[in-house]
């Protein structure tokens, strides 16, 4: 599992490897980078999802990869606790944004292969400190540089910590 | 007499400094007790009983010399060396345990286990541990020359300290389920474990879990003698 340290407490998920190995393999490549310290949570909606991976707190985006393809066919919900890659509308855009499902949100799924129903690949779970996750999607949010949702006083992954069952991955 | 618990040591060739304190604690505490326990993870990385490094030869003579001097020792296999086995034994005078085993000292019976089993929740490294435990990969894993599994092991122990696995929070906690099953099982009241890193006495409903912490600040150990059991910790110089 990958454990993030957050300015409001520690989550971990764990991957998917078996339904949605490209975006996994993609999601701990910026892992063992340390790519996510230092990134916040930029949108966060109550009742939908809360938003990372992309921006610092000065909400400017840090230069990532080269996008993956887009595994949302792979019959993984957007459920509660579930995180997925976030994109643009482009379906085969996603590169290190990620969000964390905090309510079960069956309109993200995959529909078919269009631009309106790709949906947004599912490729792991929130296995610990949900409430962490819970805290951060009650925080007062405004508009910042542009942007609207985001959290007030920032929130940060400090640290990035990969349990040893992916050392062969 | 006393016996002690200790687990999660993780010595490597990168850390002297509780090589020392393993040594010293081998002379000193461990040399007065009756028997003394090392619940797994006493290395970082063991690549198999023909590795021939400096630390390998340093701690099984340190070994030898106290289960010579009549302390009983006994070791289980952690999640990062596993392959420790009977030619380890032999050099070294002690006895390789199960993975779950029954202590008997007086009046008290304590199940003593490294912990990785408990945490059931953690579905990848169960998986992970069901794969690198199976005979087979074990098999393959020792006809790769030495020189090849030290290289391996250095690798692991590099990528390990990079990704933080051996802070807590990269490692699952138990599962509470899991922990009442196994002691249920064997019909204790008492379990010592380590592997979480998350040194505490925890009070259930059917007893007690202690849980031992790994060596880096500090040493942890258990103490169980007539007045019952007792975790300590002390500075690592």
């Amino acid at each position: 599992m990958i454990t993030f340290r957050t300015t409001m407490g520690d989550f971990s998920i764990e991957l998917d490897f078996d339904n949605a190995p490209v975006t996994s393999a993609n999601f701990l490549r910026y892992a063992r980078e340390d790519f996510y310290n230092h990134t916040v949570f930029h949108r966060v909606i109550n009742g939908f999802m809360v938003q990372g991976g992309g921006m610092t707190a000065d909400m400017q985006a840090k230069p990532t990869h080269e996008p993956i393809e887009n595994e949302a066919d792979n019959g993984l919900k957007n459920s509660l606790g579930s995180i997925a890659m976030a994109r643009t509308s482009d379906p085969h855009s996603a590169a290190s944004q990620f969000f964390i499902n905090v309510a079960d949100n069956d309109f993200l799924n995959h529909s078919s292969k269009t631009m309106q129903g790709w949906g947004y690949a599912v490729f792991g779970r929130v296995v610990e400190g949900m409430e962490a996750i819970e805290a951060i999607k009650g925080v007062p949010t405004g508009n910042s540089m542009g942007h609207g949702d985001v959290p007030v006083d920032p929130i940060e992954i400090t640290e990035t910590l990969i349990s040893d069952s992916y050392a062969d991955r | 007499m006393a016996v002690l618990f200790i687990s999660d040591l993780h010595l490597s060739p990168e850390r002297p400094t509780v090589t020392r304190a393993f040594l010293q604690f081998l002379q000193q505490q461990a040399g007065a007790v009756e028997a003394l326990y090392i619940l797994g993870d006493l290395f970082e990385a063991w690549i198999g009983d023909d590795d021939n490094s400096p630390l390998s030869l340093e701690v099984q003579r340190a070994l030898k010399q106290l289960s010579d001097a009549g302390v009983a020792l006994y070791i289980q296999h952690g999640n990062r060396d596993f392959l420790l086995g009977k030619r380890f034994a032999a050099n070294t005078g002690a006895t390789l345990l199960a993975d779950e085993h029954i202590v008997c000292h007086g009046d008290n019976r304590v199940l003593v286990m490294h912990g990785d089993t408990l945490c059931t929740d953690d579905l990848a490294y169960q998986r992970f541990r069901r794969k690198a435990r199976h005979p087979i990969y074990k098999w393959a894993l020792s006809l790769l020359p030495l020189k090849r599994r030290q290289k391996i092991a250095r690798d692991w122990r590099a990528r390990s300290r990079a990704a933080n696995s051996n802070k807590p929070s990269a490692i699952m906690d138990v599962n509470a389920d899991a922990v009442d099953r196994v002691m249920a099982k064997h019909r204790v009241d008492t379990l010592i474990h380590g592997h979480t890193h998350r040194p505490q006495r925890h009070t259930l409903s059917s007893g007690e879990r202690i849980v031992l912490g790994d060596w880096h600040d500090q040493g942890w150990m258990i103490q169980l003698d007539n007045s019952g059991y007792e975790l300590q910790h002390f500075d690592i110089a």
